[in-house]
């Protein structure tokens, strides 16, 4: 079947954009592991402006974020609409044009964000000829996705395809309204919002990017490819549609619950943080949705490497569809806000779910649209069992660090003075800034025998002939 | 209770256009989140919704037209 599939529909665009996502997944890794070395031990930038934390760090967000996450999100967003409509992409030609010019804004990124070009807000930091053309892309690549729902065999558009759409409206509107500015030069631009609003805007773009991006987008990879890698269908598809319409209403309105104890009104953060409450029902009905897809199932868990990434995923998107909530509150947000805690939840989000429903995805795609097996079964449990302790090596150290910094803040003694100065709780965090870093470099790790399995993979589908065999096949099918 | 009542009271003489503006917003996507839940959760919809999770499971089955019974 797989061969037939190739020959009906546009497999070569998600065989790029899914080898990308894999050369991505390493630079953004292995830029987040210098970055935290440097927190760990300064030197290591060597006084070298361009590799200081300052500049990396967006490079590492950006790599992370929008080239692996973005050519995964393309290549399984692009695999699964023509498979669940039965009709090939509507135009190829725009389909490459996204790759080509998705690719030329990656690059552009790794070139300007080390110079020291940049917008200064956190999560859109490219400058404003970049944004532009994030935003001829962007819409080149919702045009072609709705064009071939539009041109559908099928009468219902199935859900995952619904959390692709809802990721790619709000995307585009998030991005042009946090992106207005008014450019000085080419390279230097300033917002349009100044002062509250500016802090409103950016965080309404940052939480919706994690909200819609982040999410929305990599919920449509699960609801697709944790059915099609268990065999089984998913266990509700009413609590699907639950699922996406609360995340569509309710994610917009928590923004606010990043900047509690702030000049904005009280009110908006209450707002965010009761919201961010609401938000568990879906969060947690769409994690025990994809869980329990593999009711009646579970040993397949003991050979399928693949699935592992998967519903360990699913358990790490419940994690911290939780904590967040949790974190919005304002009694404890005083204790969260501003210290590592933020960072830890983020990477568990970010490792555990983002990345691990990816790059099950990633090897489920690299499977049936090589036509091959991958190269190494046991190199695909090894990065499982490095992906997962580097995870949580991770987020242990950032739990415990920041809520460390927390508490030694805003300890004071009988007079009212501050118990530690600013440089005490600094000196404190070391061992668990090393610890950051070892986990990283474990979760790297993992990344690398990936890409060595993937590249491998593509060389053995070369040798073997398989791709060709596979058109070959569905031509004189 | 009289806190209570001073914590829910609201001015609506200084509403803003941009409060009625969000304030509309809100109470509409509440609306909506009601409709979807009855919609979705609804015996009499059950079967309608549930046919839809073996999309995935068919997609094999290419060229045949539709695949969903619509």
């Amino acid at each position: 079947m797989d061969a037939a599939a190739e020959q009906e529909y546009n497999f070569d665009v998600v065989r790029w954009f899914t080898v990308m996502a894999t050369v991505y997944l390493v630079v953004g890794a292995l830029v987040g592991v210098i970055i935290a070395a440097e927190l760990a031990w300064p030197i290591v930038n060597l006084d070298i402006p361009y590799i200081t934390f300052g500049r990396l760090r967006p490079l590492h967000t950006n790599a992370v974020i929008f080239a692996f996450g973005g050519c995964a999100l393309m290549a399984t967003s692009y695999y699964s609409v023509q498979r669940t409509c039965g009709v090939r992409l509507w135009s190829d030609k725009l389909a490459w044009f996204v790759f080509w010019g998705w690719n030329l804004i990656i690059v552009s990124a790794v070139v300007t964000l080390p110079l020291g070009l940049t917008s200064a807000k956190e999560y859109a930091e490219l400058e404003w000829p970049i944004d532009l053309g994030i935003a001829v892309v962007w819409l080149a690549y919702s045009f072609n996705f709705i064009m071939t729902l539009a041109t559908r065999k099928s009468s219902h558009i199935y859900v995952s395809n619904w959390f692709f759409l809802g990721m790619m409206v709000m995307i585009t509107y998030l991005h042009v309204v946090n992106s207005l500015a008014i450019p000085v030069d080419l390279f230097k631009s300033y917002s349009l919002f100044s002062g509250v609003q500016d802090a409103m805007v950016q965080w309404w773009w940052g939480h919706n990017a994690v909200g819609f991006y982040l999410t929305a987008g990599f919920l449509g990879i699960m609801y697709y490819f944790v059915p099609k890698q268990a065999g089984r269908p998913v266990y509700s598809y009413r609590l699907s549609v639950i699922h996406f319409w609360a995340l569509m209403f309710g994610y917009v309105w928590l923004g606010a619950h990043h900047l509690q104890y702030t000049a904005l009104p009280d009110w908006t953060g209450s707002l965010g943080a009761a919201v961010s409450l609401a938000m568990i029902i879906p969060s947690w009905g769409g994690a025990v949705n994809g869980m329990m897809t593999l009711s009646g199932a579970w040993d397949k868990l003991r050979t399928d490497y693949v699935l592992r990434f998967m519903i360990m995923s699913l358990a790490f998107y419940a994690m911290s569809t939780f904590e967040g909530p949790v974190m919005s509150l304002k009694t404890v947000n005083a204790l969260s806000h501003y210290t590592d805690w933020t960072v830890g939840h983020v990477h568990s989000g970010a490792l555990g779910w983002v990345a691990m429903v990816a790059i099950g995805a990633i090897y489920h795609l690299m499977k049936h649209t090589f036509h091959t097996e991958m190269w190494s079964q046991k190199l695909i449990n090894a990065h499982f069992w490095t992906a997962t302790i580097g995870a949580v090596i991770y987020v242990v150290a950032m739990w415990v660090s920041g809520i460390m910094q927390g508490l030694m803040w805003r300890a004071y003694d009988e007079y009212g003075t501050l118990a530690y100065t600013f440089a005490e709780s600094v000196e404190a965090m070391h061992p668990y800034y090393a610890m950051r870093t070892v986990g990283g470099a474990i979760f790297l790790l993992g990344a690398v025998l990936m890409l060595v399995n993937v590249l491998m993979t593509v060389m053995k589908a070369a040798g073997e002939g398989s791709l060709q065999q596979a058109r070959t096949a569905a031509a004189s099918a | 209770m009289s806190s209570l009542k001073e914590y829910f009271h609201t001015d609506w003489a200084a509403m803003t256009t941009n409060d009625w503006i969000g304030l509309t917003m809100t109470v509409v996507a509440f609306l909506l989140m009601i409709v979807v839940y009855f919609y979705a959760l609804r015996p009499k919809n059950r079967d309608k919704l549930e046919k839809n999770r073996f999309i995935p499971m068919d997609d094999d089955a290419i060229d045949s037209g539709d695949k969903n019974g619509g």
